[in-house]
């Protein structure tokens, strides 16, 4: 996608991981270009949500950089990179499920409510006028995405599909200028996965968002990237033009050849 | 990523929407007749909350005795919800609860007795001293977890029941604080109204909580600290922002204790009552307001025998036959007799706990049908990835 100042909103330079004797990721360096779509395919175990770990903070890499917008945040906590603007899905489906949806709209967008905690529990006007204000955006954002009716339902008991759907709602609500999808597609027949590239191509241009995304519906992922990784092993194994790292021999082999199990999207 | 078969899924996407809305609002509310049961009951309940201890417009005598006993249930109410807040909105345990009370008791008679401060001011610099504390001891558990922090917790309580409480300039020695009552409130039935008052502000700031983004902060964290994080929260603020509030309401609820009491003693802050705190909210059933209150006014009602006296079930049954009748148990071992029958009912098969028992009552009263509504499953996280 041509942006008028491509400026680098995610970059890992030789990002590096070890469990115990396993190298979980041996020098990943990524980038993302702002408003760009950023695909990552690789076999199961390749190393793909390890490197979403990095990014986001929940793991502290052995060695290398992760900066986002420019800024070294390698150090950073998860909540403080969240508050930078990087949001993200996960492979489970990240919501709290023992809340109501409308719950989970407004806990999401906590970075937006900006009032003190303890000051409210005592009868600050302001937080009752902040709190009218966060519902009011969590509805809007639920009509949005067709979930309006289902503000009072427990998500624990609503079906994959809509979690799916309701998990990148609240992330959303977060107000993120990076959008770490991990697995979106997963569960989804080719037709839905269809839809799924259309939905965040479309998100993309609304929520003026760059998007790095790892699935396993190899289709899918080189429909809508601009750009495309493919991990194994830990390392990238190649990169480029999706249409160019889906044919590369060495990503064909990583997916039929080495390990015939891996599954073929 | 396993094989799913297509169609199945296609169909749960196709359903999707019309499976899962909430059954729609009854169209027929209750009948004229429906809502004058309703209103009598209210009216019955407000009448037991607010004038039946207090032997106001009430044909019964309550005893001064019982009127401190029902003093006491309203105060094991505010520490339940102080426990509540640990335990069921963040997560956390604790197994030192009386220190948290015992600390409020002594800090109130102390501003009251030496310092020679209203009661009120004693009341609320006690729930103060106890959020301190209990920030401090929430800075250990963001180190430590689950069972490691659970056994701190204990010998946290346990010291400050040898050590602390007997620092005689603070805490009296063995003989204990003076801790008098306030104005207007001298006599064991007004002393009920006070402790009441103190509930009722505990309800508020819990109500509030929920309603703010430091509940639903700490309800996202115990569920799911990852995908907290993920939202921008601070689990660990926020953890020790839990215990804030926990403190103050157990800071509260020993100052009403002590003054409830006219004099602290240290004895009673034992590792059995940390016991009974736990127990009582667990059965009321965790996140549950309503079933937390009664829970711990349950448990509070057991303490020495009295229920089982009040209800004189040893006249009613004689003494207690068989192998068990040997054992000539003490009333005063109700609490840890009956609790553990009850936490093993609750975790097993009444996963609301009191509060789940209630809950048809509750919806009736809100001017719904009477239905027995099942309880919420928990929602257990184990998935790393997740």
């Amino acid at each position: 996608m041509s942006a008028p100042e491509p400026t680098t909103v995610l970059q890992t330079s030789g990002v590096s991981i070890r469990f115990g004797g396993v190298q979980a990721l041996d020098a990943v360096d990524l980038r993302a270009d702002r408003w760009e779509i950023v695909g990552i395919i690789g076999p199961n175990g390749a190393g793909k949500t390890t490197l979403f770990n990095c990014i986001t903070g929940f793991y502290e890499a052995t060695s290398g950089v992760v900066r986002f917008k420019g800024e070294d945040v390698t150090d950073l906590p998860v909540h403080r990179r969240a508050a930078l603007g990087m949001g993200r899905t996960f492979q489970n489906v990240g919501l709290v499920k023992g809340s109501t949806v409308g719950e989970n709209l407004k806990s999401a967008q906590h970075l937006q409510t900006r009032y003190g905690a303890l000051g409210a529990l005592f009868g600050s006007t302001r937080a009752s006028e902040v709190e009218r204000e966060t519902e009011a955006r969590a509805r809007d954002i639920l009509d949005l995405f067709d979930l309006g009716h289902l503000w009072d339902t427990r998500v624990a008991g609503l079906p994959y599909g809509v979690q799916k759907r309701l998990e990148i709602a609240a992330v959303l609500a977060t107000d993120p200028e990076l959008l770490l999808l991990d697995e979106p597609g997963s569960g989804l027949g080719p037709e839905e996965a269809d839809e799924l590239g259309d939905f965040l191509l479309q998100i993309r241009e609304q929520f003026l968002l760059t998007i790095v995304l790892i699935d396993h519906h190899v289709p899918l992922v080189t429909r809508i990237s601009d750009y495309l990784y493919c991990l194994n092993f830990g390392q990238v194994l190649a990169e480029g033009q999706p249409e160019d790292v889906r044919s590369h021999p060495e990503v064909v082999r990583a997916y039929l050849g080495i390990d015939p199990d891996a599954e073929v999207a | 990523m396993t094989a799913v078969d297509p169609t199945t899924v296609l169909d749960t996407l196709q359903h999707a929407d019309d499976a899962e809305i909430p059954s729609a609002p009854e169209a027929t509310g209750p009948t004229t007749l429906g809502w004058i049961a309703r209103g009598l009951a209210w009216a019955a309940l407000g009448w037991v909350v607010l004038c039946y201890p207090g032997n106001v417009a009430s044909p019964f005598e309550v005893p001064a005795f019982d009127a401190n006993r029902m003093s006491e249930a309203v105060i094991f109410a505010i520490i339940g919800l102080s426990l509540n807040v640990l335990i069921g909105y963040a997560g956390q345990v604790s197994l030192g609860h009386q220190a948290f009370v015992g600390i409020g008791a002594f800090t109130s008679a102390f501003v009251v007795t030496d310092l020679t401060q209203e009661v009120v001011l004693g009341v609320l610099v006690a729930a103060l001293v106890g959020a301190l504390q209990a920030v401090l001891l929430g800075l250990v558990s963001l180190r430590l977890t689950g069972l490691a922090f659970a056994l701190v917790t204990l010998v946290y309580g346990v010291m400050a029941q040898q050590s602390i409480f007997a620092i005689e300039a603070f805490t009296g020695g063995t003989a204990g604080k003076i801790a008098p009552r306030p104005t207007g409130f001298e006599s064991d039935h007004r002393y009920y109204y006070f402790a009441l008052i103190g509930l009722a502000g505990v309800l508020a700031v819990d109500w509030r909580l929920l309603r703010t983004k430091g509940g639903r902060a700490l309800l996202a964290l115990r569920e799911n600290p990852r995908v907290a994080q993920t939202w921008g929260i601070d689990t660990k603020a926020y953890t020790l922002f839990a215990f804030g509030v926990a403190g103050l309401f157990a800071g509260l609820g020993g100052g009403l204790l002590a003054h409830r009491d006219l004099q602290v003693v240290a004895n009673p802050f034992d590792f059995n009552l940390a016991l009974v705190f736990v127990l009582m909210t667990t059965v009321g059933g965790l996140r549950n307001r309503l079933g937390v209150v009664l829970g711990s006014m349950f448990f509070a009602f057991l303490r020495n025998g009295y229920l089982v006296e009040k209800l004189r079930l040893e006249d009613g049954i004689g003494p207690i036959p068989g192998p068990l009748g040997a054992l000539d148990m003490s009333p005063e071992f109700a609490p840890l007799v009956f609790g553990p029958i009850l936490l093993l009912l609750v975790l097993t098969r009444l996963p609301g706990g009191f509060g789940q028992l209630v809950r048809p009552v509750q919806e009736w009263l809100a001017g719904r049908r009477l239905r027995w509504v099942p309880a919420d499953e928990e929602v257990i996280v184990n998935d790393v990835r997740a």
